[in-house]
């Protein structure tokens, strides 16, 4: 299941947020999390903000309005170093 | 009831990580190792994957650290062999396990995944229905904004030049005040900062309209429907979200540039975004889209903010083919929210900061350029004809520039100039340069403030009502208008009749909607991009805008509308 969550993200450069992931692995939102999380753990994904930005570095990560509107967007971590759109901190 | 051996539940985590468990089960097996109170299955799987609370924990039993070593010697061993961590592997077989129970035990139908929100979409984003929707969107929110808000323009009008211009003028004559004072607040102050307070009424219904769309989650959606048609002149949908705050002010717009990556787009964005027509330039719409236009008003205005789009479009393509080509295009991605009721709250508090935020410009660089304007139009001392007046020496020397485009008288020349400051002020300075004659000429009755008060609250019930009549005859087939009912002139429309006719109104709309940014729009884009484009965005605008202007008056005169 992890290993069709990582599949899945290699072919999508510009990452998916978690309703899209829930929405193409037909699972619930809250049961893709926990997997996400594990891979965000492992090193496996980064996690942005809506707007490219990446929020673990963000101190206003619990206040962002438009964090909680839009959620964030998972990008398999070897990819998001050839994405000129994101950036890091 | 214990259950049986048997009946406990084992997940099988594959031939090698089985193996490695097994291993780890003959081993304590051997050296008698006793796990306590753990099965000792889950502590093989545990110590395999390395969780540091049980390694712990093991470390301090007897041959705990003997225990520890093979699990760890096992656990890189399974990584040698597989490529992951056994924590990986492990997580990945129970969430597998998990995903088929549920598919197996949970049947969905099809329909509950397509949400409300899904079916609004695929009209809403549709490829080819996409754009004449948020257009008719567009058209419908200004037609309401311009209709609805009408007769509250009036009743404002009203009262502005009615109850309050006379309480103000029976106050200075307590205080016995110079005539000059005299002239000062009621000609200047009353007639500039009062002629932009009359739109307060439209812009909260125009603020009321676009949080709305904002609440319900239908902006993103009109950037994302915008992307398309942005990647023509070489940008991208987030461009697009800078200028749908455009509408409502370019300082905040450029600002949200930042949020774009590249150098080169936010530029490109910040060039583009005054095109888009800002509140600020509403009240010009309305005045000369009620004075010259009547009911087509609200298509007027509405095909101003079209225009802007546009334009901004045409702009962006020849600045992407000449001074600004495009880099490596970077991704968009944008989250389209799901649909939302908005609510009340929210709505009103939109409404309420971006209104105070016009009144409060009203009451300081408004006011401090009515009062300037003042000065001007009345000096040197005495000046008997506003013409030969400072302002009008200067507005007079400038005039000949817009000639061509149908408005080059010095009242509207200068009010242009001072629109640089704000572009209210356009409207501000129109209302001091034309209206100073006719407030003169009306006559001041005695003050009653009872009867004023009473006046002005029955002139807020019928504009209340006849707003509500208008609201409900826009349902097709539905008529609840009086007949012959239609907005009153205002003192400024009918000033401004004597001046222009619907050609060079027409102009001189569209003059307004490109010209010069406003100077505190202009500062926005020199801080963020420094002086040089903050010139470029200058020079470039107004050359568009009286080259659009001319084509408007000069082409209309050729096809006979003039």
């Amino acid at each position: 299941m992890l290993q069709q969550l990582i599949s899945l993200l290699e072919e999508k450069k510009d990452g998916l947020s978690l309703f899209e992931i829930s929405r193409i692995l037909k699972s619930q939102p809250s049961a893709v999390m926990s997997m996400v999380e594990l891979l965000v753990r492992k090193g496996k994904l980064l996690e942005f903000g809506p707007d490219g930005k990446c929020c673990t570095t963000c101190g206003l990560e619990s206040e962002c309005n438009l964090l909680a509107v839009r959620g964030k967007r998972y990008v398999l971590a070897g990819l998001s170093e050839n994405i000129s759109g994101y950036q890091i901190g | 009831m214990i259950p049986s051996a048997k009946s406990f539940f084992r997940l099988d985590y594959g031939g090698k990580v089985e193996r490695e468990i097994a291993g780890m089960l003959a081993l304590f097996e051997e050296i008698k190792f006793n796990a306590g109170r753990y099965p000792q299955r889950w502590l093989a799987i545990k110590l395999l994957e390395a969780d540091a609370d049980v390694l712990e924990r093991v470390r301090s039993m007897p041959n705990g650290s003997l225990v520890a070593a093979a699990a760890q010697q096992s656990a890189e061993k399974l990584k040698s062999l597989l490529g992951e961590d056994v924590d990986y592997l492990t997580a990945d077989r129970r969430y597998g396990y998990i995903n088929g129970v549920v598919r197996q035990s949970l049947h969905r139908p099809l329909l509950d995944r397509i949400t409300l929100t899904d079916r609004i979409d695929d009209i809403v984003t549709h490829k080819w229905l996409g754009l004449p929707f948020f257009f008719a969107i567009m058209y419908i929110m200004f037609r309401l904004v311009i209709d609805v808000s009408a007769p509250f323009l009036d009743w404002t009008d009203a009262v502005i030049n009615g109850p309050i211009a006379n309480w103000l003028s029976f106050l200075l004559n307590l205080t016995t005040a110079p005539a000059w004072i005299h002239s000062l607040v009621l000609d200047g102050i009353v007639a500039g900062v009062g002629g932009v307070l009359v739109f307060v009424p439209g812009l909260l219904i125009l603020y009321f309209f676009l949080a709305l769309l904002e609440d319900s989650g239908y902006m993103s959606r009109a950037a994302f429907v915008m992307d398309r048609f942005m990647r023509v002149v070489g940008l991208h949908g987030k461009s697009f979200i800078p200028m749908i705050l455009g509408f409502g002010c370019a300082v905040p717009a450029i600002y949200a540039t930042r949020t774009i990556a590249s150098r080169r787009d936010r530029v490109l964005t910040a060039l583009l975004v005054p095109l888009m027509s800002c509140s600020a330039r509403l009240p010009v719409y309305v005045v000369f889209g009620l004075a010259f236009f009547g009911s087509k008003a609200g298509t007027v205005i509405w095909a101003m903010y079209a225009l802007g789009i546009i334009v901004a479009m045409l702009a962006g393509l020849v600045f992407t083919r000449t001074i600004l080509k495009p880099d490596v295009s970077s991704a968009f991605v944008l989250e389209l929210p799901p649909y939302r009721q908005p609510s009340f709250k929210s709505v009103t508090i939109h409404m309420w900061e971006n209104t105070r935020e016009f009144v409060r410009k009203a009451g300081t660089t408004i006011l401090f350029v009515s009062i300037v304007m003042w000065f001007l139009l009345n000096l040197p001392w005495g000046v008997a004809n506003k013409r030969d007046s400072y302002f009008g020496q200067v507005s007079g020397g400038i005039a000949p520039v817009f000639t061509p485009l149908g408005f080059g008288n010095w009242e509207t020349s200068g009010a242009l100039v001072t629109g640089f400051m704000a572009k209210e002020i356009v409207v501000s300075t129109m209302s001091q340069v034309y209206l100073k004659e006719v407030i003169n000429d009306v006559a001041v009755e005695p003050a009653s403030f009872g009867r004023d008060l009473i006046g002005i609250g029955s002139g807020f019930v019928d504009a209340a009502i006849n707003s509500g009549k208008i609201l409900v005859s826009i349902i097709p087939g539905v008529n609840v208008m009086d007949a012959g009912a239609e907005t009153q002139d205002t003192v400024l429309s009918l000033a401004l009749r004597e001046n222009f006719n619907s050609l060079s109104a027409a102009a001189l709309l569209v003059f307004v909607l490109l010209y010069v940014p406003c100077v505190a729009t202009l500062g926005a884009i020199k801080h963020e991009f420094g002086t040089s484009w903050a010139v470029m965005s200058a020079v470039y605008q107004t050359v568009v805008a009286w080259i659009a202007a001319l084509i408007v008056f000069q082409g209309g005169k050729l096809l006979g509308l003039g």
